[in-house]
Formats: structure tokens, sequence, C-alpha cells
């Protein structure tokens, strides 16, 4: 799976997890931007990519995640 | 009731348990929620909608995945994160329901565990699907 298509996945999942099919991601979008992102729907996120992925994120994987691009380099890391 | 921790919980563990619906546990839920639908509340109503008596509140009937997740599986040190749910086919008062749920998806880094939970009725038929989203203690 190339980059892009992770980035397509990853963005199919965060619409699908805020039921916004116009909800357009870049690298720098972060919890700011998207009202309904809160530490719930991060858990929510994270376990749907685990499932798409067929990944497992640890602990420190994730605990400093500031960003989208953040989530898309360990995502690219831990399928490559 | 159990006190599995994520360290505990493999794929594929389950646990089951059953239970009777009762005119008294109607009597409560409304009692708590106002819903006097009379698809629910009133048997004559029911009746004529093609029942054989009053509808259990789907959401009664939902009621009991809290029950699976906070005392079976996993028990003790679970705080549920959310619910999905569908009400597959009626429930009536008097049925016996067997509760199950099997885990479906562990995920150590945010502490969750996914669990596809079942209500089948005393004929067999899955009245309830839901998938549950457990958080707990590590």
């Amino acid at each position: 799976m190339d980059n892009q298509m992770i980035f397509d996945a990853v963005q199919e999942i965060f619409r699908d997890n805020f039921d916004d099919d116009t909800l357009v991601l870049t690298r720098e979008t972060c919890a700011d931007d998207i009202e309904d992102w809160d530490s719930l729907e991060q858990i929510n996120l994270l376990t749907a990519m685990e499932k798409k992925f067929a990944i497992k994120f640890k602990l420190e994987d994730v605990r400093g995640l500031k960003n989208v691009g953040d989530l898309l380099d360990l995502v690219v890391r831990l399928t490559a | 009731m159990n006190h599995y921790t994520l360290s505990d919980l493999t794929l594929g563990m389950s646990e089951t348990f059953t239970v009777t619906v009762t005119a008294e546990m109607m009597e409560r839920f409304y009692a708590i929620t106002g819903d006097d639908s009379p698809i629910h509340r009133d048997a004559a109503y029911a009746k004529g909608r093609g029942y054989p008596g009053r509808v259990v509140y789907g959401m009664l009937g939902a009621s009991f995945f809290s029950t699976l997740a906070g005392v079976y599986l996993p028990g003790e040190h679970c705080l549920l994160h959310g619910v999905e749910c569908k009400f597959a086919r009626p429930i009536f008062v008097g049925d016996t329901l067997t509760v199950s749920g099997t885990i479906s998806h562990i995920s150590e880094a945010v502490g969750e565990v996914e669990i596809k939970a079942t209500i089948t009725n005393q004929n067999g038929q899955k009245v309830t699907r839901g998938i549950l989203r457990a958080g707990l203690a590590q």
C-alpha cells in the first residue's frame, strides 16, 4: 500500500467516524480543527486504523501524536 | 462478577448469561424513561398492529449489553465507550433471552476491546445484535 492509498484510507476512516463526507484532511489537520475530535474519537480512529491496516499500535506510538501527519507517518512505518 | 483486565483478554473469549423479560421490567423501564408509546404499553394496540402482545422496548433488551460488559466481559474494570445495536426482531414479555458476547478486537494502545454481542430468544432467533466498545484498566 503506497502513501497515497494510506492517506485515502485514513481520510475515509475520518469521514466515516465523523459522519462528514466532505471532510478533507491535510498533514497539519489536528484535533483543534475538527469539533468532535475528542479523546473518545481518538480511540475510535486508532482502533479503526488498527483494523483497516491490520496493525497494532503501542502506547508509546500513539501518546505523542500531534496531527494527521504524525498519524500517517506512524501507519506508513507499521505497514512497511 | 468477572474481573478481567486488558492483559487477561484474548480474541474469541466469550461470555453468556440468560434473563427473562418480565412485566415488572417493562413498568420500571417506563418509569425511568417515560416512553409511553402504545406499542409497548397497550396490548390491544400491539395486537392491532399484528403482534402477539406488547413489544418490549428495544432499549430495554439492549440494556442487557450493559450487564454483559459491566458484569461478565470484561466485568469490574469495564467502562463502556460505545454501543451500536440493531433490533432485528421484536422481543415480547416472558421471552427468555440469551445474551452473548465475544471479543473481536483488542487495542492495547488505547485500552479498549470490541465485543460482538447478540441477544437470542428462547426459539433461537437473534433479536438484537450489537457492537460494544469497552475501555478497561491495563
